[in-house]
């Protein structure tokens, strides 16, 4: 118990060297760190509708992080998030406009369809890692690449609307993610990402795989021993990480765009691969890492109106956040020299 | 044939030498820190870093060669930072890479706005681009082949001269060698007494200053402007050519070469009318596809370096502890 409070703890430490470092930075482009801040809070909590904004930014990032935590659980850095994210939003707008089918199963097909786009667009970086040791890193940011720019040609070049910009035909209606309010776009979809969120912490904790995806993170050696088919359990981790990474764009483009465009959820998946990394790879603490960068996000829209920043300040307090957690040893020295060699080796 | 003659010709490798110029650079400062065994994910944000404050240079002092120096210097300070944190504080080095990725990105649109008031691109303001060298006889010895030599911007020249002086510094100099035991037998080289410590923050140094090059080659040679997140992807290119090459300069090149002629052949197939987004792919699917042909061809030779290594560990282990507790 002790050391989970000196986790927490360091971690909020963490976070505020980090928001010190980005104050700086924010005097560096001459704006004032206090307008700022209190513009980003005024932004992501100001009244009712703000805060629903806040839990939609948020639903997005939430969903990409648990992708991330069941990567990082078991060994694998699954950065081309962000990649199955777009080709899981094409494939579920596809459904959406492409197919007519009654009201509820039009959802479920077009989300099982993303689910579907994530997982294979990851499957041959996932095999590749699994049977020939080729560095997942490597592979699957240079995947977001492809994706980004095959998703544009299939909007553009193919599914194009007629006379519209860069974007596809509106789905059918029938395949909506139903809104919880009716003051915001605020749906369904934050409940599949908690639900997930949850659902993933008690694969981890209670069942027999569960434990075989930590072990062959965090000892592969040991679990091998044990007589986890450590390739076969590797290959499985990326699959249904980025099937997850997928579902996370089909619920952005059912919840939210109602159609698929061109950079329709940018940074997203880096945002939730960041809150998983924050939360030490707990999918329930990704919860609260996640409305934390939802926060940050949502506020950084009224940043560009009402202050001279620009709203990528926010992208570069959180890459501060991650840069001064991984520097936490300079905070525990004292009682742990290895802390730095085993954060984020789970 | 037409076609082919038409796609194939001197300005086309002419034009794969310029394509190859930044990624060969920054890939070669990769090579440092591979050789070092470290693996360096933020060559990315050193690059864009690198060309972000070349462009800055070059507007505040009207020189290009002295935007070059800032180029170099943002991207020095960027490599110390991953220094710092990934040896000294031994963070992981997969994530330090990507969070000065995010943060590169990030801070260099935030600057731009903050002092241009724009979003998107630098261009005009007074930006001086390097000049392009003329070699003097370069005509009157190739004739219609001259292209191939002369006309290129510096920092093309600079690039190409690396490599062999790469493969000496490897294999005739103190540093070199210091590198390459720190990379490979770390226990090695801490038992003859040299600073794993200093050696990685050397390479690290030297790494940035490469990738600072490669950056301010982006924005001020290749073309002349900054625009967001420009060096879109090299960085991880390098990377991947990085991998497969084990960090060796001439296989470096070579793979630079592959990419700089997909890159070239890319832009090439757009003025044929082909999508521009299908053709952009090209060099990514390029560098996937080489990725995953290597380590696949690499399999067997993968599993016998495992395996010797873990019984070589076995066997240092019994042996050295004697040694260790009792250097020279």
């Amino acid at each position: 118990m002790k050391d989970h409070l000196r986790a927490v703890s360091g971690q909020i430490i963490a976070i505020g060297v980090a928001l010190l470092m980005g104050a700086i930075i924010i005097l560096m482009v001459g704006e004032s760190p206090v307008r700022v801040f209190m513009t980003l809070l005024r932004g992501a909590f100001g009244d009712q509708e703000k805060i629903a904004g806040t839990l939609l930014q948020t639903t997005p990032i939430l969903i990409c992080g648990v992708a991330a935590c069941i990567g990082l659980r078991g060994g694998m850095f699954n950065v081309g998030i962000e990649g199955q994210l777009f080709l899981g939003g094409f494939a579920a707008a596809w459904v959406g406009f492409a197919i007519p089918l009654p009201t509820g199963i039009h959802t479920l097909a077009a989300l099982a369809l993303a689910v579907a786009a994530g997982a294979a667009w990851v499957a041959i970086p996932a095999y590749f890692r699994a049977r020939y040791n080729t560095n997942e890193v490597v592979s699957t940011i240079l995947s977001n690449y492809v994706a980004v720019l095959l998703t544009s040609y299939f909007t553009i070049f193919l599914f194009k609307r007629p006379g519209g910009w860069s974007e596809t035909p509106p789905i059918l209606a029938t395949s909506y993610l139903p809104e919880i309010f009716t003051f915001s776009r605020l749906n369904w979809g934050l409940v599949i990402g908690l639900v997930l969120a949850v659902g993933a912490a008690l694969v981890f904790r209670y069942t027999k795989w569960g434990y075989g995806v930590t072990m062959v993170g965090s000892a592969p050696k040991f679990a091998e021993y044990g007589g986890v088919n450590v390739k076969r359990q590797g290959f499985l981790v990326l699959l249904l990480s980025g099937a997850v990474g997928g579902l996370a764009g089909g619920v952005e483009t059912l919840g939210v765009h109602h159609r698929f465009m061109e950079g329709f959820a940018p940074g997203f998946g880096f945002d939730g691969l960041i809150a998983a990394l924050l939360a030490n790879g707990s999918p329930v603490a990704t919860i609260f890492t996640a409305l934390f960068f939802g926060a940050l996000r949502n506020g950084s829209l009224l940043l560009e109106v009402d202050t001279s920043a620009s709203r990528e300040i926010i992208t570069v307090i959180q890459a501060l956040i991650i840069l001064s957690v991984s520097a936490q040893v300079l905070v525990r020295k004292r009682g742990d020299s290895q802390a730095g060699e085993r954060r984020w080796k789970f | 044939m037409e076609i082919l003659d038409k796609l194939i010709n001197v300005a086309l490798i002419a034009a794969t030498l310029r394509t190859t110029a930044p990624i060969l650079l920054v890939a070669l400062g990769g090579s440092f820190t591979t050789k070092a065994g470290i693996f360096n994910i933020g060559l990315e944000g050193q690059m864009l870093v690198g060309a972000f404050f070349a462009v800055l240079g070059s507007i505040g002092t009207g020189s290009a060669f002295a935007g070059v120096a800032c180029g170099v210097a943002a991207a020095l300070v960027f490599a110390l930072v991953f220094a710092i944190l990934v040896v000294s504080f031994k963070a992981n080095e997969v994530v330090v890479g990507l969070a000065l990725n995010i943060l590169a990105g990030g801070m260099t649109i935030s600057l731009m706005k903050a002092i241009f008031g724009t979003r998107g691109s630098i261009v005009g303001h007074g930006i001086v681009g390097l000049p392009k060298v003329q070699l003097p006889g370069a005509r009157d010895l190739l004739g219609s082949w001259a292209p191939l030599i002369s006309g290129f911007t510096p920092l093309v020249y600079v690039a190409f001269i690396a490599v062999p002086l790469l493969v000496l510094c490897y294999n005739r100099t103190r540093l070199g060698l210091y590198i390459r035991v720190v990379g490979e037998k770390p226990e090695a080289a801490e038992a003859l007494g040299i600073s794993i410590t200093r050696v990685r923050y050397t390479a690290s140094l030297l790494c940035g200053l490469l990738a600072g090059l490669a950056g301010a080659h982006l924005s001020l040679g290749y073309i002349t402007m900054f625009t967001e997140n420009m060096s879109s992807g090299r960085g991880f290119m390098a990377v991947a050519i990085l991998i497969f090459s084990n960090g060796d300069p001439l296989k470096v090149l070579a793979g630079c070469l592959l990419f700089g002629f997909a890159d070239a052949f890319s832009l090439r197939l757009q003025t044929f009318g082909y999508p521009s987004y299908l053709v952009l792919t090209v060099p990514y699917v390029v560098a996937l596809i080489a990725l995953f042909a290597l380590s696949y061809r690499a399999r067997p030779r993968v599993i016998a370096e495992t395996l010797e290594s873990m019984r070589k560990l076995l066997s240092v282990d019994k042996s050295a502890e004697p040694g260790g507790k009792n250097p020279q």
